[in-house]
């Protein structure tokens, strides 16, 4: 019986140390003819440009896709993106959902119920009955 | 063609006839009403990433030792000012916390004795945990942690650093500094970094009354603020300076 090593895998915590935006690729999608595109062609000719250039660690593209509703697409660094459809939008909304999906994580949206989440050992111990002085009943 | 131009015109026109967002306007509108950042700031841009970086508290304030063994480390200074951000909390919650007293930023009174013999042994056991507070809710953190703020923090972007000053307890194994209410904020660092917004599924409830056919669909999605905390230090150098 020889000694066994302790398997330990590294979980990555964005934040400590570095942080690293999760989203990495926006798609814009619009239609040049359609009707509910119109506030998502004033988005990409106003407001996309700065805030394309304010945000140089994501990828932006814009593509049409005719005779379809505006999507906003955004991909994550965990494979997973979300899309939005902004049809009948005006920019300044359209603003708002961008912004959605920069700070998003890409996770699946659940519940959470505790507010902290830690991977770190306790710091005070676990409390024991057979230790210390005890109390006197 | 004209009718090319005239919708391009109209698309251009539309956000300026309406006025964006006060966090979009050029103009500073307010300082940040923020208990929980080190110092205020101006209304910022989605655009800006520039950090709050404050000053570093000069050494020489801690090292004159005029002082009494009954009083509390966290005695607040009486000169210091009330953050704006502290004094909308006490008058919201009231019923629930304590009135905060001013804050002890700007204090300059010396740490009591028992601080001073004792801050240098917690510093020196290895594990580190604070209860720190985010508008008036306690979050016992450990650098590492993962917080998920049960509210969505305005004028904050993805990578801003926050600096957690409010906090009533730090402590390690076998050493708990608790503060009366709040330690002083020289004595440790926590700081977070803002990950994102996070959001939960859609909450549905049906409401319906009885003997009537209607029955009404109230939806609710809340949206959370996601903070690391990146750094907790106790800072026994000033102690010991």
């Amino acid at each position: 019986m020889g000694v066994k090593a302790v398997h330990r895998i590294t979980t990555g915590r964005n934040g400590l140390g570095a942080f690293i935006l999760q989203c990495k690729k926006m798609d814009f999608h619009y239609c040049d003819w359609a009707g509910s595109s119109k506030g998502m062609n004033g988005f990409i000719k106003s407001i996309l440009p700065k805030f394309a250039a304010a945000h140089p660690q994501i990828e932006f593209t814009v593509s049409p896709r005719p005779s379809k509703h505006p999507v906003i697409i955004g991909h994550y660094i965990n494979g997973r993106d979300k899309a939005i459809c902004v049809r009948n939008l005006e920019p300044l909304q359209i603003l708002k959902k961008v912004e959605l999906l920069r700070d998003a994580s890409g996770e699946k949206l659940k519940k959470v119920t505790k507010p902290v989440q830690s991977i770190n050992e306790s710091v005070r111990g676990i409390w024991s009955p057979y230790h210390g002085n005890g109390m006197r009943v | 063609m004209s009718r090319a131009l005239l919708r391009s015109a109209l698309e251009l026109r539309t956000p300026i006839t309406r006025l964006p967002p006060p966090f979009l306007l050029p103009i500073p509108i307010r300082p940040r009403a923020n208990a929980l950042t080190a110092a205020p700031a101006a209304a910022r841009f989605f655009n800006q990433t520039t950090q709050i970086v404050d000053p570093p508290i000069p050494s020489s304030i801690l090292a004159d030792a005029g002082r009494t063994p009954t009083q509390s480390p966290t005695a607040p200074a009486p000169t210091a000012a009330p953050v704006a951000g502290i004094s909308k909390i006490s008058a919201a919650l009231s019923t629930q916390i304590p009135q905060p007293p001013p804050p002890a930023r700007t204090s300059t009174e010396p740490l009591s004795e028992s601080v001073r013999t004792l801050l240098p042994l917690l510093a020196a056991q290895p594990g580190h945990y604070a209860t720190a507070h985010i508008h008036g809710r306690p979050y016992l953190v450990t650098a590492g942690d993962l917080v998920r703020l049960p509210f969505k923090m305005p004028g904050v972007a993805p990578g801003d650093m926050l600096r957690l000053t409010r906090a009533t307890a730090i402590g390690s194994r076998d050493f708990t500094l608790t503060g009366a209410p709040w330690v002083d904020e020289r004595v440790f660092e926590c700081r977070a970094v803002v990950l994102g917004t996070e959001s939960e599924p859609m909450r549905v409830l049906i409401k319906k009354k009885r003997r009537q056919r209607r029955a009404k669909r109230v939806e609710s999605k809340h949206r959370f603020t996601v903070l690391r905390i990146s750094e907790l230090r106790i800072c026994d150098e000033l102690v010991a300076a």
